[in-house]
C-alpha cells in the first residue's frame, strides 16, 4: 500500500471517528428535542386491518414500509457517490449492514405457479410436509408455526443483517432469529464440510464470480413452502428434497444489496424458475435485535377457528 | 465548540490513528501467512486484523448435577438463592422450564448443554451461534457501551458488549428478561433441590472466552443477580473442543416437535 493511499485512509477514518465524537458530545442536547413519546398501538380488534394501523401510528417524517419500498425500487445505484464497501482481507464487496425493506425491481418472467406439475396437486392439497399441521384453507401459514421464511427469498424475513467475515457470509434475521451461515470457497480454500442433515434452510456453499457472490443451496428437508397458499384458489407451493436454489448476491453500491434466484425442483416443477430480482436498502444500525418466534396457543386456536369457519363458508357456496 | 467537545475530537483522532496503524500493521504482517484466515477450515492464532482468533465450531461435554455428581458448581449456586427466591422455586416444577416452550437458554446455561457452539469474528464484532437452540448473539468487541437505554429492552439472551483483555474476550451481558433459568430441571445437586433455577431482570453476566491452544476454548462466567442471589456465582471453567465441521447443524425448536424433543435436546 502506498503512503498516499494510507494517508487518505487515515484521514477518512479519523474524520469518521471525529464526527462520531462530536455527535456524542453535542448529541444529548440536540437529540432531546427529537424524542417523542412512543404510544403503543391498541390491540386490533379481530378482523380489523392491523397492517393499516401500523402505518397510521408512524410519526410524521418517518417512512412507511410502502414508501420505503417504492423509494428503494426506484433507486438508481451510484457507486461513485456511494462506493461499494470492500473487506480488508480479500477486497471483495462487504455486505455487512442491516437492511429493510424488500423491494422487487424485476418481477419473475413467469409465475412460479405456472410451473407446478399437475401430478403434485394431491400432495399440495394436503399441505405437503405440513399435512395435518398447517391448515392452509384458513389464514394459517408456515410463519405462524415459526418455520423459517421461504428459501425462495433466501430465508430472509423482514429486517435482515448481513455480515461478511473471512470465509463466510452470515445472514441474521431479526424476525424469528433464524440465521444462515454461508461458507465461501476461497481460491485455495478447502471444500466446506458436506455432512449436514437436510434442513429447512438447506446447506449453502458460496463462491465469487467477479463481485457477485453465487450461492448454491441444496440439502433441503422437503418441508419449506416456496410460496404460501392463497385460498381458495392457490394451493401451498410445496417443495421436495430435490430442491436446489442458486442465489446471486451483489452490492451495486453502499446503499443497497441485490438478490436474484433460480429455483429447481424436478419433483415439483416442470422447469427451473427464475424468481424476481429484489433489493433491500441499508439502515443506519449495526445490529438487529432479538425477536424470537413462539407458537402462541391462543393465536393458534383462533387460526383453527377461523379456518373452520372459512371452510364451512366455502362448503355453503359450493 | 466547547472545550470538552474539542478534547473529545482530538482524543478520537489520536485513538483513531493508533487503531488504524494497528490494523495496517496487522494486515501487512499477514502477507507472510497468505490465505491464513480466509479458508473455512484453516486456523490461525490471530485474525487478519490482529485479534485473538476464536473462530470455529466448538463443543463442550454436557455438565450439570445429579446422582452425586456436580460438574457445574450448582450446589454452590443453590445455596446462594434468597429465601424469597426459594419460596417461589418450591412452587414450580420441571414443566415450568422455559426451554419447554422453545425459549433459548442463555449463556452460561447454553455452555453446559454439550451442544456445539459456533463463533465467527469480523473486525469489531464476534457472532456466537448455538446448535441446541437456533439463536445468534451479536457481541461488539470494541468495548463500546451497552445499547443506550432508549433502545434497550429485556431479552432472553440479554445485551452484550465485550473487550479484549490480553487474549481473553470479556463479555458483559445485561438486560435479561428474567424468564430464563440458570440450569436444567434435571440438575439436582442435593436431595432438597427443586430443579428450578430462576433468574430476574437484574441479572448481570460477565463471560470470559479464551482459546488456550489450536483446538481448545475455555469459557467461564460470573453471574450476579441481586434480586435472586445473595452473592455472585462463578461457573467452573468449561472446556470446548474444536469440531472439524465448518458450520453447526440447523436444529429448529418448534412446539410441534413435542416436549419430548426439548428434553432430549437438553440431554436428560
Amino acid at each position: 500500500m502506498s503512503v498516499r493511499k494510507f494517508a487518505v485512509m487515515a484521514v477518512l477514518a479519523c474524520s469518521g471517528i471525529a464526527v462520531l465524537a462530536l455527535f456524542v458530545a453535542i448529541g444529548p442536547s440536540g437529540a432531546s428535542a427529537q424524542i417523542r413519546t412512543y404510544k403503543p398501538p391498541q390491540t386490533a380488534a379481530p378482523g380489523a386491518d392491523w397492517t393499516k394501523r401500523i402505518e397510521e401510528i408512524l410519526p410524521p417524517g418517518v417512512e412507511s414500509r410502502a414508501e420505503a419500498t417504492a423509494r428503494i425500487a426506484a433507486y438508481k445505484p451510484d457507486p461513485v457517490k456511494y462506493p461499494v464497501p470492500r473487506t480488508p482481507w480479500d477486497g471483495k464487496p462487504d455486505f455487512s449492514g442491516v437492511y429493510w425493506p424488500d423491494a422487487t425491481i424485476t418481477p419473475p418472467p413467469v409465475p412460479l405457479e405456472s410451473l407446478y406439475r399437475p401430478e403434485a396437486r394431491e400432495y399440495r392439497e394436503g399441505g405437503g410436509a405440513a399435512a395435518g399441521l398447517i391448515d392452509w384453507r384458513g389464514i394459517d401459514t408456515p410463519n405462524y408455526h415459526c418455520w423459517p421464511p421461504s428459501p425462495v427469498n433466501g430465508s430472509m424475513g423482514g429486517t435482515v443483517q448481513l455480515v461478511s467475515t473471512p470465509g463466510y457470509l452470515l445472514l441474521l434475521n431479526e424476525g424469528g432469529s433464524n440465521f444462515r451461515i454461508i461458507p465461501i470457497i476461497g481460491e485455495n480454500g478447502p471444500q466446506p464440510s458436506a455432512s449436514r442433515k437436510p434442513s429447512f434452510q438447506g446447506s449453502s456453499v458460496g463462491h465469487w464470480e467477479g463481485d457477485t457472490l453465487v450461492v448454491e443451496v441444496t440439502n433441503f428437508n422437503g418441508k419449506p413452502w416456496l410460496g404460501a397458499a392463497q385460498p381458495p384458489k392457490r394451493l401451498p407451493q410445496t417443495s421436495s428434497d430435490a430442491l436446489r436454489i442458486v442465489e446471486r448476491w451483489s452490492r451495486p453500491d453502499a446503499q443497497i444489496f441485490e438478490y436474484r434466484v433460480v429455483v429447481e425442483d424436478p419433483k415439483m416443477l416442470t422447469a427451473p424458475w427464475t424468481g424476481s430480482a429484489d433489493r433491500r436498502g441499508i439502515l443506519p444500525y449495526d445490529t438487529v435485535q432479538e425477536s424470537l418466534c413462539f407458537l402462541d396457543p391462543e393465536l393458534d386456536a383462533r387460526h383453527r377457528e377461523f379456518a373452520a369457519k372459512e371452510a364451512k363458508k366455502r362448503g355453503a357456496v359450493r | 465548540m466547547s472545550r470538552r467537545a474539542m478534547a473529545l475530537v482530538v482524543g478520537a483522532i489520536v485513538v483513531g490513528a493508533a487503531l488504524l496503524v494497528g490494523v495496517r500493521m496487522a494486515v501487512d504482517e499477514k502477507g507472510s501467512t497468505e490465505s491464513a484466515a480466509t479458508g473455512t477450515g484453516s486456523f490461525t492464532a490471530q485474525t487478519a486484523w490482529g485479534e485473538p482468533n476464536l473462530t470455529g465450531v466448538w463443543r463442550g461435554t454436557p455438565l450439570g448435577a445429579g446422582s452425586g455428581r456436580d460438574t457445574f458448581n450448582l450446589a454452590k449456586l443453590e445455596g446462594l438463592y434468597t429465601s424469597d427466591a426459594r419460596a417461589r422455586m418450591k412452587e414450580l416444577s420441571a414443566k415450568d422450564d422455559p426451554t419447554m416452550r422453545c425459549t433459548p437458554p442463555a449463556f452460561p446455561r447454553a455452555a453446559m448443554l454439550g451442544y456445539p457452539v459456533q463463533i465467527i469474528q469480523r473486525p469489531g464484532f464476534a457472532f456466537v451461534f448455538t446448535e441446541a437452540y437456533p439463536i445468534f448473539r451479536i457481541i461488539p468487541t470494541t468495548g463500546r457501551p451497552h445499547t443506550s437505554g432508549q433502545y434497550l429492552f429485556p431479552t432472553h439472551l440479554g445485551d452484550s458488549t465485550a473487550r479484549w483483555e490480553g487474549d481473553t474476550l470479556v463479555v458483559d451481558v445485561i438486560s435479561f428478561n428474567g424468564e430464563g433459568w440458570l440450569a436444567s430441571p434435571q440438575d439436582r445437586p442435593t436431595n432438597a433441590s427443586t430443579g428450578v433455577w430462576l433468574t430476574s431482570d437484574a441479572m448481570h453476566v460477565v463471560e470470559r472466552w479464551r482459546r488456550i491452544d489450536a483446538d481448545t476454548l475455555e469459557y467461564q462466567a460470573r453471574v450476579e443477580d441481586p434480586k435472586m442471589l445473595t452473592m455472585p456465582w462463578e461457573t467452573p471453567t468449561v472446556i470446548f473442543k474444536r469440531q472439524t465441521v465448518d458450520r453447526i447443524e440447523e436444529v429448529l425448536c418448534r412446539p410441534e416437535d413435542g416436549p419430548a424433543t426439548y428434553l432430549a435436546r437438553l440431554g436428560s
